[in-house]
């Protein structure tokens, strides 16, 4: 507001007659900014709020900082967020997405830049298990895991992975576009698929969603 | 009204005499045009430019590809990488996207080449190195140095759908030629892993030596390799997934590219960036011998890194990373014919068809 103001006032008093073109030029200029994709290498991407037990935030210079019980500890690219045994947490993303942790959980955040579709924010599940339910309206969020990728639009979700990278998604409402390199499913609600090395995804099978729920009571979801 | 019929007649007469004449004159036409001839279908095969070929280099302290005109050796221009340390290129078989590796930044960087600009950059691992793309061009195969896995990207959708297990610090990937088999050299293992593409699984680790580093396919469907902190090359043979040769070629081999001399050939050039050379090898692995050294310090070159060949065999473009230059060999003479400035710190070429 205070930059559209000193605009304004410049273009006033200095050259009435080219005024209006100064503040296009401007804002277009301002526009131009605000559509630049995020390169900065400290690009905000959500914010850690509720741990029990302990939530681990390792930043890329390995810094790290702990969230236990409430809290707001900002989220960057490339960090990694850790569980150990006993401990959830429960972090929101940008654009209203909330993802839980169940305990023994690494997850990495990334985002993808493209010049057609706009930022992707990416959850890097190296193992244990989440939750993740988007707000309303399309959103752009991928769950990598070593065998698959989900990709996800407006929908609520669990996501666990086991040692050998071995994938289980379960659908609670919506539909996930469920990938490994040998092909994509789609998953919908209250359907299951598991994801494997060296295969395809599993045909979907319905499931009851309630006891995939059930590990999240704690985090009041 | 009466006087006005005299000229309405006289006006008819000049429209028919008008009528007559033109009909008469077109009629003169026909009869003085040639008779009509069965004329052959145009020709529609178009003969490909040569002058669509381009080289690429990355540049890894500009962060930047510099491209050049593969014919006149002029610049076309240099794209913004938009990430940190461009470090491999791998070009589609189309030639429309280039895929660049970004070391610092842990992401590939995804080049329009029409457009001359980054449109997609894609997080894959901490110190990502090389990229390699599929035989059918798919996926495009990343190596993380830092997270010791290889990333397997879609080509079309930019997303990541899964990693692969491999040695300590993987800093090179070929395919075989059918493309059942990635070999990816681990400069910590000091080895070269087999993955089978099918179970994406490493089935058998085989030792070479200190610090291996670039892969490539070679014209006897071989896998070359180099090991940078030694002083020699090998080749492993897909059919048996056995090293069967091992030659030194001097200090700090780097990488490796396949081109004729005249009738001869097809010969092995590796750049030496420790000798300030490119070594020349025959490549039967019976008989594999050092045929030329080419020093490449009079050109005002230093340090070859970067080495690949045009379609046909008869140039390499070597990328100095000490200089700061690509330098165009002609390898039936030897002869430099192309110093090119590029970026700082040039890692990687390679041309489009």
């Amino acid at each position: 507001m205070r930059a559209n103001r000193s605009i304004r006032a410049f273009c006033q008093q200095r050259q009435p007659g080219t005024a209006r073109l100064r503040l296009s030029l401007s804002v277009g200029l301002l526009l131009l900014g605000s559509l630049t994709p995020l390169f900065a290498q400290n690009a905000l991407l959500g914010t850690a709020q509720t741990a029990i037990g302990t939530l681990v935030v390792i930043r890329p210079d390995r810094i790290e900082d702990r969230l236990q019980g409430k809290g707001a500890i900002q989220l960057y690219e490339g960090d990694v967020l850790q569980t150990e045994a006993g401990s959830q947490a429960l972090i929101e993303i940008k654009e209203g997405i909330e993802v839980a942790l169940n305990e023994n959980t690494t997850l990495k955040l990334f985002y993808r830049w493209e010049k057609a579709n706009g930022v992707t924010q990416i959850l890097r599940l190296k193992q244990g298990e989440i939750w993740v339910k988007t707000g309303p309206g399309p959103k752009q969020l991928e769950v990598e895991t070593p065998v698959a990728t989900a990709a996800v639009r407006e929908t609520e979700f669990n996501m666990k992975v086991q040692d050998d990278g071995e994938t289980t998604l379960t659908v609670m409402q919506g539909t996930v576009e469920f990938g490994t390199a040998f092909g994509t499913c789609p998953i919908r609600t209250a359907t299951i698929s598991y994801g494997v090395r060296g295969k395809r995804c599993t045909k979907p099978e319905p499931v009851d969603v309630q006891p995939t729920r059930a590990w999240l009571q704690g985090l009041g979801k | 009204m009466q006087r006005k019929r005299p000229c309405a007649r006289t006006l008819s007469r000049y429209l028919v005499l008008l009528l007559v004449g033109l009909t008469g004159c077109a009629e003169l036409s026909r009869k003085e045009a040639p008779p009509q001839q069965q004329q052959p279908p145009p020709q529609t095969r178009e003969i490909p430019s040569q002058s669509a070929s381009r080289i690429y280099v990355a540049n890894e302290s500009s962060n930047s590809v510099t491209v050049i005109d593969g014919l006149s050796f002029t610049m076309i221009g240099t794209i913004d990488a938009r990430n940190y340390a461009t470090h491999d290129l791998a070009l589609s078989r189309d030639g429309t996207r280039l895929f660049a590796t970004n070391l610092a930044s842990g992401k590939l960087s995804v080049i329009d080449t029409n457009a001359l600009e980054t449109i997609a950059t894609v997080p894959t691992g901490s110190r990502c190195h090389v990229v390699t793309l599929t035989n059918d061009n798919r996926f495009a195969w990343v190596a993380n140095i830092g997270e010791d896995n290889i990333s397997i990207v879609d080509t079309s959708s930019y997303r990541i759908l899964g990693t692969i297990p491999v040695g300590q610090g993987p800093t090179g990937i070929a395919f075989s030629v059918d493309g059942k088999f990635a070999y990816v050299s681990s400069q910590g293992d000091k080895s070269v892993s087999v993955v089978d593409t099918t179970s994406q699984e490493v089935i058998k680790t085989i030792p070479v030596k200190t610090n291996p580093h670039f892969l490539v396919l070679g014209p006897d469907r071989r896998i070359w390799g180099t090991n940078t902190g030694e002083n020699d090359i090998y080749v492993i043979d897909p059919a048996t997934q056995d090293k069967i040769a091992t030659i030194e070629v001097g200090p700090s081999p780097q990488q490796i590219a396949f081109a004729y001399k005249g009738m001869a050939g097809p010969y092995a050039y590796i750049t030496v960036s420790g000798s300030n050379q490119v070594v020349v090898l025959s490549t039967d692995p019976k008989n594999i011998r050092i045929l030329e050294q080419i020093d490449i310090g009079p050109f005002q070159a230093q340090r070859p890194n970067g080495i690949w060949a045009n379609p046909e065999g008869t140039r390499l473009f070597i990328a100095n990373e000490g200089s700061n230059n690509l330098l165009v060999l002609d390898s039936g003479t030897n002869e430099v014919i192309a110093t090119i400035p590029v970026g700082r710190k040039p890692i990687r070429v390679v041309v489009s068809r």
